[in-house]
């Protein structure tokens, strides 16, 4: 795949309209999927986010990036409803998701979210196409039914004939790549992938983030990645830093990094 | 190294305590079951050794009717049991020769005429009801108390009574004794009657039923979060330490939970001694400083189960490759085969095979027939285990609808023999247990109990099988024998005016010796009598005396099979007989018969009426209560048999438990992201649940089902008779078990909601 297709930093500034992390209400609104205002998250006496502000339009593939410890993991789990923060407010789809009890955003993320993580995420006991098929059984899907729709993504991931493996019996890119099926396969209309690439070399993380992007696009998926590597973020249509617990736009050079 | 490997077990933060406190803790509840399992045994002997005098007395013993005893001041001795309100009391009648007579235990000397010793527990019962009922049948005075030392149960209700020589010298099975038992190799529990040898051979088989499965449910213990141990252990590797040095770091980690489990399980013991003691394990509660250890028990305890822990660690991480970036491949352990199925029915086709063609006539012959039959199936059920758990988890997980099932069903056939590690010791327990009962119920059940219902309990029967029968003079006791003996003299009126002024008694029937009923089997009785006795049945039509053949002694044991059939007499028609009403008063009694309102009162007070007038020919006793007398041997097997049932499954549940958290641990990440993508707790909650209780109820299913198909393949064999159904108790056993199992399996899931939080998302 040629490299200008995997969309790196040319592409940073696609999503158009919301390049300013920090962003006037009103603006920032304006054709979001996903926003988080002013968000504060402590852990004990540790604050993980200071007031951060982020919005993410529909179909946009937008990285997250910051040092180890900024708190940019914790805004990524703020925006999925996985945490709820401490004060502001997160929105998905125009309607506050961060009021909501547990077991609704629970739902909200098995059945609209998709998620890829660093690592460990794959069921060890499945094979490949059970853990793939996982999200459509629990949405209810009959087991054969969900397989066969498992079992196309394998062709599109170059997973072909490790459908039966078991994530011990695969390397780290491959058993991503079947995560990241996984994060897709129910069609989620945003993709929280968090260092999805942190794992693997450089060869397979690229493989990865190609994927990733390339599907996301296909489908019109939303993508939030929250990761410290440049050469990810370069994917992206844009960036946001988190430092120190706030969430900013990159600098022009930053940007284009 | 050792140093260090201290030093990472007690000094690795919080997350290394944790692990060794909760480690410790499982240890700790294993050996606590393992010293009240050896306590027990040892609690048992106690008890069987101290209840020794009341059932062998002594030695140089002879017939007290027979001339020329031995040894100098025999003791004169006749021992019976009686019963009051549904208890035994042992009842002893001794009568010293001369100063030189041995002295019963537990009481400073022996008693004189009139005066009796008795034990704390029958002294309060005596104290607490009235002399009509109780303290009238026994007479004189108590001169004290029976020591703890002659006492095999702190409540057991004992008496004995001193009168002279002449008085007892007429007693049949009367025995002159020069010295008594106070422990023996030949005793029995008291009540109990099973043989010293059958005692020890039960003890064994309880205690191996038990032991196995606490054993695997410490090494399980020992391997709790073995995944984050996996983890550390390759960063050692990667800064250096070799194979050897890491195994031995686990080691050092593992007897370091060990040695603080065993201190601590060794404080359980002893805290929960009083309450285990109060169990009535054998039907009788233990004195607490029975339940003790021996030397030996100790020592092998604390020496033992670090050693067993350090070796499970060891064999748990040797299925491990632990390479320096990390445990590369997790070795998965090759599917069991399918031979190993082969000994299961093998030992099915053996008793098959007996049970179709019959069984050989010698002993030995049915000895070699039986015995390799029994070992196929346990040996079978030991190595068919794994690989049947592997065919269940297979098709349960192709079968799976729901997500919760399909994980489970993964987990179980990846893995079947850890599966069926956790279940083994249940499944031999319940098997040996599962045979002992089908077999004794259907014996039990196939000699037929004496039916008729509440009558059986509410009719007391007063039966003289020998000597003379005037007042105060002895008879022998008759609850062994299965007819009756000729008798001597008539009741006279006054005690059966006594009988019927007790308020609740229905009618009193005397059965009579005499013309036309000359065999020992059969009686005369009044017409009129026997209409208010009806539990033994009715005259024919226009007849004023009738011969009756009663039976009130239900024949026990496999000589019985097949011809005992039901003894109810209620409703039989007794032919008339031709002697004349008038003179079956005078004639010699061989049994009395009392139907009351099976009031307390209306039994006991009628009871201390007989047994006042005839004071050395046992107890009276209802027809229900001779039963159960009869059948208190298989009754205790039974006992034995569902308190092995009801803790082998426990302690299954404890294995299965520890098992489940360990499974946990090691699935932490993958079960926490699920929970962050949105999958519902009670999804996961689902597949914790069905991983252990699936494996403990096809486990509990299998043994159970080839422990009555064993049962009923053999009692065809041997008896020609089918397995009749195992009966409540036992099914209650199972199914109490298995709640409590479960309950413990439930006490992981909260564990579940903890280690699945949003922090397990980071990436470290």
């Amino acid at each position: 795949m040629d490299r200008d297709d995997r969309g790196p930093a040319g592409r940073a500034g696609r999503g158009g309209a919301t390049v300013t992390a920090r962003l006037p209400a009103a603006s920032a609104r304006a054709g979001s999927v996903l926003e988080a205002r002013d968000v504060v998250k402590s852990f004990g006496s540790t604050p993980a986010l200071r007031g951060a502000s982020v919005s993410v339009a529909r179909g946009e593939i937008l990285a997250v990036m910051g040092p180890s410890g900024s708190g940019k993991s914790t805004l990524l789990h703020c925006l999925a409803g996985i945490l709820t923060p401490d004060s502001g407010e997160v929105s998905f789809a125009g309607r506050r998701i961060d009021a909501l009890a547990e077991n609704k955003r629970s739902a909200l993320r098995r059945d609209r979210f998709g998620f890829v993580f660093q690592f460990g995420q794959l069921v060890p006991e499945l094979t490949a196409e059970e853990n793939v098929a996982l999200p459509l059984l629990l949405g209810g899907m009959r087991r054969g039914e969900a397989l066969a729709q498992a079992r196309e993504w394998f062709g599109r991931l170059g997973l072909d004939g490790l459908e039966a493996h078991r994530s011990g019996e695969m390397s780290g890119g491959q058993a991503q790549r079947v995560a990241l099926a996984r994060g897709l396969v129910a069609g989620p209309e945003v993709l929280f992938a968090d260092e999805p690439t942190g794992s693997l070399d450089s060869l397979a993380g690229e493989q990865v983030m190609n994927l990733l992007t390339a599907a996301a696009r296909d489908q019109g998926t939303t993508v939030v990645v929250v990761t410290h590597e440049p050469r990810v973020a370069a994917y992206a249509d844009r960036k946001v830093i988190v430092r120190d617990g706030t969430a900013t736009s990159p600098a022009p050079a930053e940007a284009t990094s | 190294m050792i140093r260090l490997g201290l030093r990472l077990t007690l000094g690795g933060g919080r997350e290394a305590a944790v692990r060794l406190a909760v480690t410790a803790a499982a240890v700790a509840v294993g050996v606590g079951m393992l010293l009240v399992t050896l306590a027990a045994i040892n609690g048992i002997k106690a008890q069987s050794a101290r209840g020794a005098w009341l059932v062998n007395p002594g030695t140089s013993g002879s017939s007290a009717a027979s001339h020329g005893a031995p040894g100098r001041d025999p003791l004169v001795w006749l021992q019976g049991t009686d019963q009051f309100d549904g208890r035994a009391i042992e009842r002893v009648d001794v009568a010293a020769t001369g100063p030189g007579s041995p002295v019963p235990p537990g009481i400073p000397r022996v008693p004189g005429p009139g005066q009796f010793y008795a034990s704390p527990a029958l002294s309060r019962l005596l104290r607490s009801t009235p002399a009509a009922e109780l303290g009238g049948r026994f007479g004189g005075r108590q001169a004290g108390t029976i020591g703890p030392s002659a006492l095999p149960a702190p409540d057991s209700l004992v008496i004995v009574i001193g009168h002279t020589p002449r008085q007892l010298a007429g007693a049949p099975g009367s025995a002159k004794v020069t010295s008594i038992a106070t422990a023996g190799s030949t005793a029995v529990i008291a009540g109990a009657g099973a043989s010293a040898a059958t005692l020890e051979v039960i003890l064994a088989v309880a205690a191996l039923a038990l032991l196995f499965p606490v054993l695997m449910f410490i090494s399980a213990a020992t391997r709790l979060a073995a995944a984050r141990r996996e983890q550390r252990f390759a960063a050692m590797r990667l800064a250096g330490a070799t194979p050897r040095q890491v195994s031995l770091i686990a080691a050092v980690e593992a007897s370091v939970a060990a040695v603080a489990g065993v201190a601590a399980g060794f404080g359980l013991f002893f805290a929960l001694r009083p309450v285990v003691a109060g169990i009535p394990i054998t039907g009788q509660p233990f004195f607490p400083g029975d339940l003790s250890l021996s030397l030996a028990d100790i020592l092998l305890i604390a020496i033992g189960v670090p050693v067993l822990a350090v070796a499970a660690a060891r064999i748990a991480l040797r299925r491990v490759q632990i390479s320096p970036l990390g445990v590369s491949r997790r070795v998965t352990p090759a599917p069991p085969r399918a031979w190993r199925v082969i000994p299961l029915l093998a030992g099915i086709g053996v008793l098959a095979y007996f049970a179709a063609a019959g069984h050989p006539r010698t002993t030995g012959g049915q000895t070699l027939a039986f015995f390799p039959g029994f070992l196929l199936l346990t040996v079978g059920l030991v190595t068919a285990g794994p690989w049947l758990t592997m065919a269940g988890a297979r098709v349960l997980a192709r079968s799976a609808r729901r997500p919760a099932a399909l994980i489970a069903g993964r987990r179980l056939a990846d893995n079947p023999r850890a599966a069926y590690r956790a279940v083994g010791g249940l499944i031999l327990a319940l098997f040996v247990a599962s045979v002992a009962t089908g077999v004794i119920v259907t014996l039990v059940a196939d000699h037929g109990a004496p039916a008729g219902g509440a009558q059986a309990g509410n009719t007391l029967v007063d039966q003289f099988t020998g000597g003379p029968t005037s007042p105060g003079s002895g008879r022998a006791h008759a609850a062994t024998a299965t007819g009756l003996a000729l008798a001597e003299a008539p009741v006279p009126a006054t005690v059966l005016a006594r009988l019927r002024a007790i308020p609740g008694v229905r009618g009193v029937t005397v059965i009579h010796a005499g013309p036309g009923a000359a065999s020992p089997g059969t009686g005369l009785v009044s017409c009129a009598q026997l209409t208010s006795t009806p539990a033994l049945g009715r005259c024919a039509a226009g007849a004023r005396v009738a011969t009756i053949t009663p039976r009130f002694n239900v024949p026990i044991g496999t000589a019985a099979l097949g011809r005992a059939g039901n003894t109810s007499m209620t409703g039989k028609v007794w032919p008339a007989a031709t002697v004349p009403p008038g003179r079956l008063p005078r004639l010699p009694a061989r049994v009395v018969v009392v139907a009351t309102d099976g009031s307390a009162a209306a039994i006991e007070r009628s009871r201390t009426v007989l047994e006042a007038a005839y004071p050395y020919l046992g107890s009276a006793l209802t027809i229900g209560e001779r039963n159960a007398q009869a059948r208190a041997q298989i009754t205790q097997w039974q006992h034995d048999a569902d308190v092995v049932i009801l803790a082998s499954l426990a302690i299954a549940g404890c294995s299965l438990a520890v098992s489940a958290a360990a499974g946990l641990t090691d699935r932490k990440r993958p079960f926490s992201l699920l929970r962050l993508t949105g999958v519902p707790l009670r999804l996961l909650r689902g597949v914790v649940t069905l991983e252990s209780a699936v494996p403990l109820i096809v486990a509990a299913a299998i043994a159970a089902g080839a422990g009555l198909l064993a049962a009923d393949l053999f009692l065809h064999a041997q008896f020609s008779v089918s397995l009749r159904s195992p009966g409540t108790t036992y099914y209650l056993s199972v199914i109490a078990g298995l709640l409590i199992s479960l309950g413990a399996i439930a006490t992981t899931l909260p564990l579940l909601n903890r280690i699945t939080g949003p922090e397990t998302a980071r990436n470290e």
